[in-house]
């Protein structure tokens, strides 16, 4: 017996990644998986080969199962989710970006701050980098909202990004910053190009991270 | 030749047991249930015996999960001598009704099927038609 219990795990996992690929969250995936695994157990104590069981197509039966189960699937949709937030990311920091300098120029021709009021040093870099964050975020999150709306579960997922995407993106432009003071505020492609993507990177994480939460997250 | 022929109807005979098969397994699993509690490859088993062939458990296992999931079979775990317990599987009551149900509908549809396989063609000395010599 016990030399079928590898054999039982190796269908097992491959069943799970199934699951996994059809967005099962775990709860049911857990249960799913200990239905299967007394079956396979018990046909192996009783002589039975759990691959012969199964047949030639472990994944095929495992989707069956889910399928006749009627377990909630989410597919998590990674790849077109992430595509979707970049665009409407990328969109929303161009348009924001635009935004904060027009209105830059019109706020510094139309007001002239008194000498004798002290503005934070901060300040005025805090309120122009944020508005481009909130414009990010806003961005992302409507593209995703409206290119995913068939997407299942997908308004749990942008209120996850709305909740993930700010620190990541507030994290992420500190460490650029940290990078382009080490590189002495460099302005070649290579260290632009790095300060950039270390903000991305931050940026799809935390939107890969808030589908997952969603996909792996019990059903409501 | 005549072996690619018979492969071929071989392959078609096989098709289309197995597509008359998947509009009444569900329905047959829960008699072979009502019969007496068994598990799962044990009913693979029972169709075997019953006369389907060979019904692998991949095709069995699935349907008892959607049994399972409308409420028609409820299972126990039964302790074995050699290894971990059995999931047996039984009827419910709801199942008892349904397969009821089931069996009424099949008969009903047999007998239609059964009548109009019955209906012969014309024979061709039969044909009624006539050539019209005015037309």
């Amino acid at each position: 017996m016990s030399t079928l219990i590898p054999a039982v795990d190796g269908l097992l996992a491959t069943a799970d990644r199934e699951w996994r690929t059809l967005g099962i969250n775990r709860r049911d995936r857990v249960t799913l998986a200990a239905d299967l695994r007394g079956e396979l157990e018990a046909a192996a104590a009783d002589g039975f080969d759990p691959a012969e069981l199964l047949g030639s197509d472990p994944t095929e039966f495992a989707h069956r199962i889910a399928e006749e189960a009627g377990v909630e699937r989410t597919p998590p949709r990674y790849g077109q989710i992430l595509g979707a937030a970049t665009v409407g990311g990328v969109v929303s920091f161009i348009l924001g970006w635009a935004l904060v300098l027009g209105l830059h120029d019109v706020f510094t021709t139309a007001f002239d701050l008194s000498p004798d009021v002290h503005m934070p040093t901060l300040l005025g870099p805090a309120v122009m980098y944020g508005s481009v964050v909130v414009a990010v975020v806003a961005g992302a999150i409507l593209a995703v909202r409206v290119a995913q709306r068939d997407a299942p579960r997908i308004q749990h997922t942008v209120a996850r990004m709305a909740l993930l995407l700010p620190p990541a993106l507030a994290v992420s432009t500190a460490a650029a910053a940290v990078v382009g003071w080490a590189l002495g505020y460099a302005f070649n492609p290579l260290a632009i190009g790095v300060e950039v993507a270390i903000v991305l990177a931050g940026f799809l994480a935390a939107t890969a991270l808030a589908r997952y939460w969603t996909v792996t997250a019990p059903g409501t | 030749m005549w072996c690619m022929i018979a492969a071929d109807r071989s392959d078609d005979a096989a098709e289309r047991q197995a597509q008359l098969l998947r509009g009444c397994l569900d329905m047959c699993l829960l008699a072979l249930l009502a019969a007496e509690p068994a598990h799962g490859y044990e009913l693979v088993r029972r169709l075997d015996t019953a006369g389907f062939g060979t019904v692998s458990y991949g095709t069995v296992y699935p349907l008892i999960t959607r049994l399972h999931r409308l409420g028609l079979v409820a299972n126990v775990l039964q302790p074995s001598s050699s290894g971990p317990p059995r999931k047996v599987y039984r009827l419910t009551d709801t199942g008892r009704d349904r397969l009821q149900v089931w069996r009424e509908q099949w008969v009903h549809f047999a007998d239609v099927v059964n009548t109009t396989l019955a209906i012969r063609s014309p024979k061709p000395g039969d044909d009624h038609e006539h050539a019209d010599p005015s037309r």
